[in-house]
C-alpha cells in the first residue's frame, strides 16, 4: 500500500519507514506540516501516518481536519507522545481513525494500519461471518462450528466477531481492549490473554484445525491455515 | 514610619478623633462664652435705653444724679461702667477716665481700654449721643469675662494637646501590637523561604482574626510540606525502581557483546531487553496517569456515569481471569448509583482493585464487587476473603511504590492503589480500606449524582462503557 508518513523526529521516522518498507509497502516521508498538508491533499494515499507536533506552523491535527473538510476518507493514524485520554479524544474528534501513543512497538503500528485498511475496504452489511467451519450469525448472535452450536457470552461474541472480521491478520491486545471493550487505557495485566484462552477453549477444543493462534510478542490472529 | 500600615491607621484614627473633638469644642465654646457675651450686650442696650428715657423725662442734671446713684448702690460694683460727658467734653458723672470719643458713629458696641476707678480696664462700651450733644456711655468691665474665655480656651487647647499625645501614643502602641502579630508571620515566611519547610507560625491562645489567619496559613503549609514530602519520596522511589531493571538490562547487553554468542542468544537478549523496557514504560505510564488525575484537568470532560455499567464492564473483562485462577467473582448492584465523572477512569480504578483482589486473595477465594447507592454518596466495593492488609500498613499502601511484598518477588510496581486513590480524589471522593475479617474491603466513595436532576437536564445520557 502507498503510505504517507508525516513525522519530524529522525529516529521514529526511520523506524516507521524501514518497518513499512520491510513489510512490502511504498513509503513517502515528509518532515514538516506544510509539505505534509500539501502531499496529503494533492495525492492519493492508502493510509496516512502523522505525528501531532510538527515544525512549520501546521500541526498534525490541522492536517487531519483539513483532509476531512475536503471530503477525503483516507484512513489516518495519529502518532503522538501526548498520551492522555483527552488528547486521544481530541485526535479522534478531529478526524483521526486511530491514535497510537509513543513509544510503540512496530508490530502494533502495522497491525493497526492493516485493520484500518480493512475497515475502509469492507463497509458493506454482512449478516454472517465465516472462517473454515466456524459460522457467526450477526443477527441472532449465534455461533456454530461444524454444525454444533457454541454458547458464548455477549462479550465473547464481540471478541470473536472482531477477530473473524480481521481474519488472517494479527490484532494486538490494545486493539482488542479498544475495539471489544471500549477501554482506552492499558490495564497492564494478562486479562486479554485469559479471555482469549477461554474463547479458544470454546471454539477450538474438539475441533480441527485450530483457528485461534497466538502471535508471540504481538497479539492474536484467527486463520484456518496455520 | 509612614510605610507602616498600623501607624498610618492609628494616626489617621487619632486625627479623626481630634477633628471631631474640635468640632464639639467649638459648639461648646459658642454655647457658653458666646451666649454670655450676647446677654451682656443685651443688658447694656436696655440700661442705656432706660437712662436715655430718664434723660428725656427729667433732663441732663437728673441723669447725672441717677448715674451717681447707680454707681453708689452697690449692685454690679465690680463690673459696671457709666459715663456722662457734657457737650463741651467735660465729664459730668461716671467711673471711667481716658475715654476718647470714637471717630466711628456712636450707638455701637465697642471694646475699649479705659481707666476704671483708677485702674486700667478692658470694657465693653455702648456710647449714645443725647439730644443736647452730651454723650452717655454705658458699659461693662470685661476683665472677668475675658478671663473665663481664656480659661475655657486654655482648657480646650490643653485637652486637644492631650488628645493628640494619646493618639500618637495609641498609634505607636497599636503599631507595636500589629507588628508583633505580623512579625511572627513574616519571620516564619522568611525561615520557610530559607528552606526550612517545617516552620509554623506560633499560635497564641487568643481566638482573633490573626489566630484564624495563622491557623489557615499553617494548614496550607502542612499540605505543602506533605506534598513536597510525597514528591521527594516519589523521586527517590522512581530512581530506585529504575535502577534495578536498568542494571539488569545493562548486564544482559554486556553479556551479549561477549565473544561466541549465537544468534539465538542475541535474539533472546533483545527480547528480554524489550520486555524490561516495556515494564519501565508501563511504570512511567502509570505515574503519568496519577499525575494527570491529580492535576484535576480531566474534570472538564466529566459526565454522569452509572456505576453499575462501570462495574459490569470491569467484571466482564476479569471474569475469565478469575475463572482461570478458580476464584469466584461476584457482582451486585444496590439502588441506582450514579456519579459525575469519567467512566474510563472509574473503570480503571475498579479494575485495579479487582486485579489486586485476584492477585492477593489467591486460588479458591471469593471476590465480591458491589456498586451501591447511599444517601449522599455512591460506592464501589471490592471485597475479598484473602489475607487482607495489616492495619498499620493500610494507610501506606496508597503511597506510590509502596509494596506489602518487600522482596518484590511478585509482579507489580506498587502504583495500583495510588492510581485508584488519585482517581477517587479527582472525582471528589476517596478510597477507604477496611478489614473484611478475613480479607480486605476496598471502597471507593463518590458523591452521588441525583438522577432527578439528570432527567431535568437536556442532555443527560448515563455513560455506559462497552
Amino acid at each position: 500500500m502507498r503510505c504517507l508518513v508525516i513525522e519530524d523526529e529522525e529516529d521514529t521516522a526511520r523506524y516507521v519507514c524501514n518497518g513499512l518498507r520491510e513489510a512490502g509497502h511504498t513509503v513517502t516521508l515528509v518532515r514538516d506540516g506544510v509539505n505534509g498538508l500539501h502531499l496529503a491533499t494533492n495525492e492519493h494515499w492508502d493510509v496516512i501516518i502523522l505525528d501531532r507536533m510538527l515544525p512549520g506552523g501546521v500541526d498534525g491535527l490541522s492536517i487531519v481536519s483539513t483532509i476531512r473538510t475536503l471530503g477525503k476518507t483516507t484512513p489516518v493514524l495519529i502518532l503522538s507522545a501526548l498520551a492522555s485520554l483527552d488528547e486521544r479524544v481530541r485526535g479522534l474528534r478531529n478526524g483521526g481513525d486511530d491514535y497510537l501513543t509513543k513509544p510503540f512497538a512496530f508490530s502494533e503500528l502495522l497491525a493497526r494500519l492493516e485493520a484500518l485498511l480493512r475497515r475502509s475496504a469492507m463497509q458493506e452489511d454482512v449478516r454472517e461471518l465465516l472462517i473454515a467451519d466456524l459460522r457467526l450469525d450477526l443477527r441472532t448472535r449465534r455461533v456454530e462450528r461444524a454444525g454444533k452450536p457454541i454458547a458464548l457470552q455477549p462479550r465473547e461474541f464481540r471478541l470473536l466477531e472482531y477477530l473473524v472480521r480481521n481474519k488472517g491478520q494479527v490484532v494486538t491486545r490494545t486493539m482488542l481492549l479498544e475495539s471489544v471493550w471500549d477501554y482506552y487505557f492499558d490495564p497492564q495485566t494478562n486479562v486479554i490473554d485469559v479471555q482469549i484462552s477461554r474463547l479458544r477453549q470454546k471454539i477450538d477444543r474438539g475441533f480441527s484445525p485450530p483457528l485461534l493462534h497466538t502471535v508471540r510478542g504481538i497479539g492474536y490472529k484467527i486463520s484456518a491455515d496455520d | 514610619m509612614w510605610r507602616n500600615v498600623a501607624f498610618r491607621l492609628a494616626l489617621g484614627y487619632g486625627a479623626l478623633a481630634i477633628g471631631s473633638m474640635s468640632l464639639i469644642s467649638a459648639v461648646f465654646y459658642v454655647g457658653t462664652v458666646g451666649v454670655l457675651a450676647r446677654s451682656i450686650d443685651a443688658k447694656l442696650l436696655s440700661v442705656s435705653d432706660r437712662l436715655a428715657r430718664h434723660y428725656e423725662s427729667r433732663g441732663g442734671d437728673e441723669l447725672g444724679q441717677e448715674i451717681r446713684q447707680l454707681l453708689a448702690d452697690g449692685i454690679d460694683q465690680d463690673t459696671e461702667v457709666y459715663l456722662l460727658v457734657a457737650p463741651d467734653g467735660r465729664d459730668i458723672a461716671g467711673n471711667i477716665a481716658g475715654w476718647q470719643k470714637p471717630k466711628a458713629p456712636l450707638d455701637q458696641l465697642t471694646d475699649a481700654k479705659v481707666i476704671r476707678n483708677g485702674r486700667p480696664s478692658l470694657s465693653r462700651l455702648l456710647p449714645r449721643l443725647l439730644p443736647d450733644g452730651s454723650v452717655l456711655v454705658v458699659g461693662r468691665d470685661m476683665q472677668d469675662q475675658r478671663e473665663i474665655e481664656q480659661l475655657v480656651w486654655h482648657a480646650l487647647l490643653g485637652g486637644g494637646a492631650v488628645a493628640l499625645l494619646l493618639a500618637i501614643g495609641g498609634a505607636l502602641l497599636f503599631r507595636r501590637q500589629l507588628e508583633r502579630r505580623v512579625g511572627a508571620i513574616r519571620r516564619t515566611a522568611h525561615e520557610i523561604g530559607a528552606g526550612d519547610l517545617s516552620r509554623r507560625i506560633p499560635t497564641s491562645g487568643v481566638e482573633d482574626e490573626f489566630a484564624r489567619l495563622n491557623s489557615d496559613i499553617n494548614h496550607m503549609l502542612d499540605r505543602i510540606e506533605q506534598l513536597m514530602g510525597g514528591v521527594r519520596h516519589v523521586s527517590n522511589a522512581i530512581a530506585h525502581d529504575l535502577r534495578t531493571p536498568l542494571a539488569r538490562i545493562r548486564s544482559r547487553l554486556e553479556e551479549a557483546l561477549g565473544p561466541g554468542k549465537s544468534s539465538t542468544q542475541l535474539v533472546a537478549t533483545a527480547q528480554f531487553t524489550i520486555q524490561q523496557v516495556d515494564d519501565l514504560i508501563q511504570m512511567l505510564e502509570k505515574l503519568l496517569q496519577i499525575a494527570e488525575a491529580e492535576s484535576g484537568a480531566q474534570r472538564q470532560s466529566f459526565a454522569p456515569v452509572g456505576l453499575a455499567s462501570v462495574m459490569t464492564g470491569a467484571v466482564e473483562l476479569y471474569d475469565a481471569a478469575a475463572e482461570a485462577d478458580d476464584i469466584t467473582l461476584l457482582s451486585d448492584v444496590i439502588g441506582r448509583p450514579i456519579t459525575f465523572g469519567d467512566s474510563q477512569l472509574l473503570t480503571n480504578a475498579v479494575m485495579n482493585l479487582i486485579d489486586n483482589a485476584l492477585k492477593y486473595a489467591g486460588s479458591g477465594a471469593t471476590v465480591r464487587v458491589r456498586a451501591t447507592e447511599e444517601t449522599d454518596t455512591v460506592s464501589l466495593f471490592v471485597e475479598d476473603d484473602g489475607p487482607g492488609i495489616p492495619q498499620d500498613e493500610r494507610s501506606h499502601v496508597i503511597d506510590r511504590f509502596y509494596r506489602l511484598d518487600r522482596s518484590r518477588s511478585r509482579p507489580g510496581n506498587g502504583l495500583g492503589l495510588s492510581i485508584v486513590s488519585a482517581i477517587a480524589t479527582l472525582h471528589r471522593g476517596q478510597l477507604n480500606l477496611s478489614d473484611a475479617a478475613p480479607g480486605l474491603i476496598a471502597r471507593i466513595v463518590l458523591p452521588r449524582c441525583d438522577p432527578v436532576e439528570l432527567t431535568r437536564g437536556e442532555t443527560a445520557p448515563v455513560a455506559a462503557p462497552a
